[in-house]
């Protein structure tokens, strides 16, 4: 038997699956030609099932340098006829933002899908923004599955709606979708293949005011038929239990939980349920039919109240008398779960909790103190730890000079390093958004008086780096911009960039260089470091920090986890560090007080280095003031 | 038929947590068993704290294990199976890796990481019955430490709870590995299954 993958025109075979494969499949199952993203957990998944074997399926994939511009890709291939979508995390939905809110007046013509990956609870992002609310502002449909599986058949589907409606879908994937697990049941994988036409038309893609106001209707019109449709959509289900007092309207995966909370409760042919697969635009009939029905409705649904405030507002158009609960039970902040809907659900028909909850809180309160705090670290050998020693050496020096009690101010950005903002290294002072490093550092210039220091990584500054770059530039701001370039878009699990000299199809490209990039925006002062050298490195941003006007250091060592990768491959020996115990003073922790390397851990009252952790990048052995530290000899 | 059964696997970054769940969960579909599960990545594989959830059998319909239902919890690593205390049920059998991975906080003196005595008497309240074994020890055993995750899989099956068949399972690590390793590991499953029957006994 054949090995099934991704890619098997197999219909009815069972595969396991991660949910952003399963997105991936079912654009494959639909036939996509073009897709195009920015990397970012919990999205990337997505693209590089897609970059795997977009080859063999004979489609275009890119990895774009931000999202505006991978959804620019995705809308300009709609609009000559072809199957595209743009995928990306939910902050990405804010880059993209600008092209979208026009790009709903154009609608689709081949069929054009934004996958949005919003993350509750911002396992790995800035906030837990909900993005169901820019398809609100932008009269976008939405489809939010409950299941791995029905993602991929929502993914597929979503194509042909786009096509049969003429508008852009969005499907919004939260973390524990995305980064769910399940089987799945393959569909049929479409094998056609459309040549792209570009059609010259003023009236629908010229947006001058004239064009705004003429499609603006036309938009609204394909929303109303979205709207009908949306109460016979499979993705929306109404199921009435006779005599039922409450429903519960579970909106994606909550509807799951929901599931689950009232089997756990063993009530679940007592409780009326709907479905709802599409937030926005709601199947308006359905809700009225399951208000009517009962005396109370609980609305399960992550982040925020989107679906709760328009049952609301369908309540009171309708004079539906039925109380309708939501974020009152539930919450704002975070995932949803079994339990916590379960909670609500008790609270609502005094049902009789299925286990002590009382009892594992007590145990849980009991145990909590006594954990050890286990934050992500930068990963031994990695070069930002050598970055962010050298960046704060050289700004202690310097901020003396501006007063005693002056520090230098860090703003950060979005990337691994966001993890220097941890004791030892505590080397961040802002973190909001990409290139959000610069941008703040542009404004501190002219309002503090203190070095100003601020880091991005390589990936981070071709997508958002380069206009406050220019801006420092242009408007005199006297700052220092860092770039910790690693070779790699690391925390997201190493996507190719522009400054890789690779693509998403694993094609060769002309390698791009910050420094080339700075000294043609007219940045006087740039420079290249290696961190792994401390001094020369502290010394360089010392000359840039001092340097008049704004400065840019391209700090470059390839990220760890690579090089370690490739020396592996190259079966290059890996020669680590150790300390030898009759130099080292054991009290002294410099070498754990300055770096915070995970390598370097206590045993016993001594220092020790951990040889399997331990990549052998030297820089101990740079601070510590016993020469205790040093490399194994081969 | 399966209805519900729950395995949670929680551990540190680099300990090979879902690697485990990708083998069971291809196993299972092997058994024609439905599937479900979650996982924490992105952040947590810079060393911090690993939780990944395998859930099988009809009933279950959400990626997260309810409180309280953990049917049997994987502990890599003594305090993370800790962490996890109120996903368990009296009714499960645990598997416990005795080696700690602590982390950086403790070696800088910002926290402190507790007895295994102090762990085992928590866990011992919220489970059923909790097998401890050294894992890593069992792996060079079979023949390398890179097996820990496979020696602690088999203790797994070792508590003969799981609706997936042993030969499944070790269809699934013989797919899975490489012809030159798939031997080790086997080995190590098997080493990690006999001593749980052993201690269950």
């Amino acid at each position: 038997m054949k090995e099934l993958t991704i890619t098997s025109d197999t219909p009815g075979e069972r595969l396991f699956v991660l949910g952003n494969e399963a997105i991936a499949r079912g654009a494959i199952e639909a036939g996509v030609q073009v897709a195009a993203a920015y990397p970012g957990t919990p999205s990337s998944e997505i693209l590089e099932t897609l970059s795997g074997v977009a080859k063999e399926l004979d489609i275009y994939v890119e990895w774009s340098t931000n999202e505006k511009v991978a959804f620019e890709v995705a809308l300009a291939a709609s609009i000559c006829g072809v199957r595209a979508m743009a995928s990306m995390k939910h902050v990405g939905v804010n880059v993209a933002h600008d092209a979208l809110m026009t790009a709903n007046y154009i609608g689709a013509k081949g069929g054009l899908v934004l996958l949005s990956a919003d993350d509750p609870w911002a396992w790995s992002s800035q906030n837990e923004q909900d993005n169901r609310y820019i398809a609100l502002q932008a009269y976008m449909p939405v489809l939010e599955p409950s299941s791995v599986q029905e993602a991929k058949d929502m993914m597929a589907d979503a194509f042909k709606l786009s096509e049969q409606f003429r508008q852009l879908f969005m499907l919004r994937s939260v973390t524990r979708i995305g980064h769910a697990r399940s089987d799945i049941v393959l569909g049929e994988i479409s094998r056609e293949k459309r040549q792209g036409k570009f059609v010259k038309n003023r009236d629908w893609l010229v947006y001058t005011p004239r064009e705004a106001r003429i499609n603006k209707p036309l938009m609204l019109e394909r929303f109303d038929a979205i709207k009908k449709a949306a109460n016979t959509l499979p993705y929306n289900q109404l199921k009435l239990a006779r005599g039922a007092k409450l429903g519960i309207i579970g909106c994606g995966l909550s509807y799951s939980y929901s599931m689950e909370a009232l089997k756990w409760l063993g009530i679940e042919d007592k409780v009326s349920i709907l479905k709802i697969g599409t937030p926005h635009p709601l199947p308006e009939e359905l809700v009225i039919e399951l208000l009517k029905s009962v005396k109370e409705v609980l609305v399960t649904e992550e982040v925020d109240p989107f679906v709760e405030l328009q049952v609301k507002a369908i309540a009171g158009e309708h004079n539906i008398a039925v109380k309708i609960h939501g974020k009152d039970l539930l919450p704002r902040v975070g995932e949803l779960s079994t339990r916590k809907v379960t909670e609500a659900v008790i609270e609502l028909t005094g049902a009789k909790p299925p286990v002590d909850f009382a009892r594992l809180d007590k145990l849980a309160e009991e145990t909590t103190p006594l954990l050890p705090w286990r934050p992500p670290a930068l990963c031994a050998g990695c070069s930002h730890r050598a970055s962010f020693y050298a960046i704060k050496t050289a700004s202690k020096r310097v901020a003396r000079d501006y007063g005693q009690d002056v520090e230098a101010i860090y703003p950060g950005d979005i990337g691994c390093y966001c993890l220097a903002v941890n004791p030892p290294l505590e080397g961040v002072d802002t973190t909001i958004c990409m290139g959000g490093s610069f941008g703040i550092a542009n404004g501190l210039a002219h309002v503090v008086n203190a070095p100003i220091v601020a880091h991005l990584g390589d990936s981070t500054f071709f997508h958002a780096g380069i206009p406050p770059l220019i801006n420092a530039v242009y408007n005199k701001a006297n700052i220092t911009m860092v770039i910790l370039d690693n070779s790699a878009t690391a925390m997201t699990g190493f996507q190719p960039h522009p400054g890789t000299g690779q693509t998403a199809m694993g094609n060769e490209a002309i390698q791009l260089k910050p420094e080339d990039i700075a000294r043609a925006c007219g940045v006087k002062f740039v420079e290249v470091v290696d961190p792994f050298d401390l001094k020369a490195a502290a010394k360089t941003i010392e000359a840039a920090i001092r340097f008049e006007g704004p400065a840019v250091v391209v700090s470059r060592r390839l990220c760890a986890m690579i090089d370690q990768r490739e020396k592996r491959k190259r079966k290059e020996p890996i020669i680590p560090y150790y300390i030898d115990q009759d130099k080292c003073s054991g009290k002294c922790n410099a070498c754990i007080e300055l770096l915070g390397c995970p390598a370097i851990i206590k045993e016993n009252g001594k220092t020790i280095i951990d040889q399997a952790l331990c990549t052998g990048c030297g820089i101990c052995a740079q601070v510590c003031p016993y020469k205790a530290i040093i490399e194994v000899s081969q | 038929m399966t209805k519900e059964f729950n395995v949670l696997i929680t551990g540190v970054g680099g300990q090979g947590v879902i690697l485990m769940s990708e083998l069971l969960g291809e196993a299972a579909v092997k058994d024609k068993l439905k599937v479900r599960g979650s996982e924490i990545l992105g952040m947590a594989v810079r060393g911090g704290s690993v939780t990944s959830a395998i859930r099988l059998g009809e009933d279950v319909y959400g990626p997260l294990i309810p409180t309280g239902k953990c049917s049997a919890l994987v502990g890599m690593e003594p305090s993370e199976a800790l962490r996890n205390i109120t996903c368990l049920s009296k009714s499960s059998l645990d598997i416990l890796n005795t080696a700690a991975t602590v982390p950086f906080t403790v070696t800088l003196g910002q926290s402190s990481y507790p007895s295994l005595e102090t762990i085992m008497e928590k866990l011992k309240k919220a489970a059923e019955k909790i097998i401890q074994l050294d894992a890593a020890k069992l792996a060079l055993a079979a023949g390398s430490l890179l097996t820990t995750n496979v020696v602690m899989l088999g203790a797994l099956f070792g508590t003969e709870r799981l609706p997936i068949k042993v030969a499944t399972i070790k269809e699934a690590i013989e797919e899975r590995f490489p012809a030159k390793v798939a031997p080790v590991n086997l080995k190590a499953f098997d080493l990690g299954y006999e001593t749980c029957q052993r201690a269950l006994k």
